[in-house]
């Protein structure tokens, strides 16, 4: 058996620590941005990429946990976080555009993600759907909608390397890289960033529940506040049971 | 060529955009909102729940009934076992108006919890079939459309069944699945099964995936409800009688589900 603290040996937090409703961004430093929109902030302290704080909203105990950059970090912060008690995630991230259904601006809510990362094979073979939580899309619909924010609603990809992404020309896998990226334009899929896949699959794999929001090509403070906004009352929608799901 | 297809090259030429190839069918003979069983002999039973129905089209595996549902018109075509078969019609279908595909199938239960007779709401699939990966690499998520689930789950709570929300996985040998053991891969076959039953999959079934990535290409919407109507561990399948009933609950749940989509043509 391994210690019940051994599995908790990332995170700056343990046992009692943490909300069932847990935000994950990327970034440590976005932890104190999208906390200011919380009632009683406590910062819980960083180790590593992994930076955690809680506070409430409308009365809902809510975490907010970065995940760092890519699947490996973000399968981690799940199973830790999961192991201490969280059930729930919604990351806040930004993306790229894909198809262009979704531009510079917009903001992008997943439904499912392109597994084009190595984390989540290692869980389960790559046949099987990253599917985010049917419940925290709706929730997330719901709650852009009574803010009166527009979303664009799709998949989106999930990379494990950024710059095969942004300057694909330059990698040895470069004709590979320019394919796929053709297939996911023609296929359908809004968005690319780096740790949905492994975040929708893990949760789905254990019973958890997840979803992903994303600023497109946009980082400002604002934007951020904004989305946080949509998924703190996603959060509340969820925990007072007022979806139909 | 005429623009009713009543010509001989209007009936067969591949191109043909006037009478798609091999569901025969033409702008003008089916809804926006598809049902889609496998069997062609389903057809028949599933039209029978609606209000006015009249054949317009069969060929090969491909049967075709159109009619109405409480006043909103609805489409139901047979696809054939597998996702070749199901490409073909979904890309046809789509071809001539449809867009919004709801496949009516049955299953075998693959949890504890999945028992026969209930009926599964697929919010995605398990790409374990070759259909698809023509079409988008493996990578890629076989999703049912958002509001479509939606829409399923709210029509099975107001007719109270008995029902999942969940993955389901598609593969291209039916009795790769029921004999694994005959089979030279046996191992590559438990091993991925295994997989899917820890991961949570609901149910097994032949269709879903393809419906569900070739419906995410052509941008159309997509959902499915498998009956549970096999359970391999328990040994447990339903009778001619129980059948019938629950697969009729199924049709019922699609057709009630449809009131909520607004009609596209």
């Amino acid at each position: 058996m391994f210690d019940k603290l051994e599995q908790v040996k990332h995170l700056p937090i343990s046992f009692g620590d943490i909300a069932r409703y847990v935000i994950v961004p990327g970034d440590p430093n976005r932890v104190p941005i999208i906390s200011e929109l919380l009632d009683d902030v406590q910062h819980q302290g960083q180790n590593r990429e992994f930076n955690a704080a809680r506070g409430k909203y409308k009365g809902v105990d809510v975490s907010v946990v970065s995940t760092g950059i890519g699947c490996p970090s973000t399968a981690i912060a799940v199973e830790e976080l999961s192991h201490i008690g969280a059930e729930v995630f919604i990351r806040i991230g930004t993306s790229g555009s894909v198809d262009g259904s979704a531009q510079k601006g917009d903001i992008f809510i997943a439904t499912a993600a392109v597994r084009d990362d190595g984390t989540s094979k290692q869980y389960i073979p790559i046949e099987f759907p990253a599917l985010a939580d049917i419940e925290v899309v709706d929730s997330l619909i719901k709650a852009s909608e009574a803010l009166n924010v527009p979303t664009k609603v799709g998949v989106c990809q999930s990379k494990d390397s950024f710059f095969g992404e942004v300057e694909p020309e330059r990698m040895p896998v470069s004709e590979y890289l320019d394919m796929k990226w053709k297939a996911w334009q023609r296929g359908g899929v809004g968005a690319s960033e780096m740790e949905a896949a492994t975040l929708f699959t893990l949760s789905s794999i254990f019973g958890l529940h997840s979803g992903g929001i994303f600023a497109v090509e946009t980082h400002d403070k604002e934007t951020i506040h904004k989305i946080t906004k949509i998924v703190l009352e996603s959060i509340y929608y969820m925990e007072k049971g007022v979806n139909n799901v | 060529m005429s623009k009713d297809g009543g010509t001989e090259e209007a009936k067969g030429g591949l191109l043909d955009e006037t009478v798609q190839y091999h569901v025969q069918l033409k702008k003008g003979d089916i809804s926006d909102f598809v049902i889609l069983p496998g069997d062609p002999g389903r057809v028949e039973f599933i039209a029978e729940h609606f209000d006015k129905a009249e054949l317009v089209a069969e060929n090969r595996e491909y049967k075709t009934m159109t009619g109405e549902y409480k006043g909103r018109p609805v489409t139901v075509t047979s696809t054939g076992i597998g996702c070749p078969s199901a490409a073909i019609a979904l890309e046809e279908l789509a071809n001539v108006g449809a867009s919004t595909f709801v496949r009516c199938g049955t299953s075998g239960g693959m949890q504890e919890y999945t028992r026969v007779g209930e009926k599964v709401i697929a919010t995605g699939a398990v790409r374990y079939e070759g259909t698809s990966i023509q079409y988008m690499p493996i990578e890629f998520p076989a999703v049912a459309s958002h509001d479509m689930v939606l829409a399923l789950k709210n029509s099975a709570i107001k007719n109270n069944l008995d029902h999942h929300l969940g993955i389901v996985q598609s593969k291209d040998s039916f009795y790769g699945q029921h004999n694994p053991e005959k089979m030279p891969i046996a191992d590559e076959l438990r091993q991925k099964w295994d997989a899917w039953v820890k991961g949570g999959v609901l149910c097994s079934e032949m269709e879903a995936a393809t419906i569900f990535v070739v419906g995410s290409y052509r941008k159309v919407r997509t959902g499915a409800v498998l009956l549970v109507a096999g359970d391999q561990a328990r040994g447990e399948s339903l009778t001619k009688e129980e059948y019938k009933e629950n697969m009729s609950e199924s049709v019922k749940m699609i057709l009630d589900s449809s009131l909520e989509i607004e009609v596209q043509i």
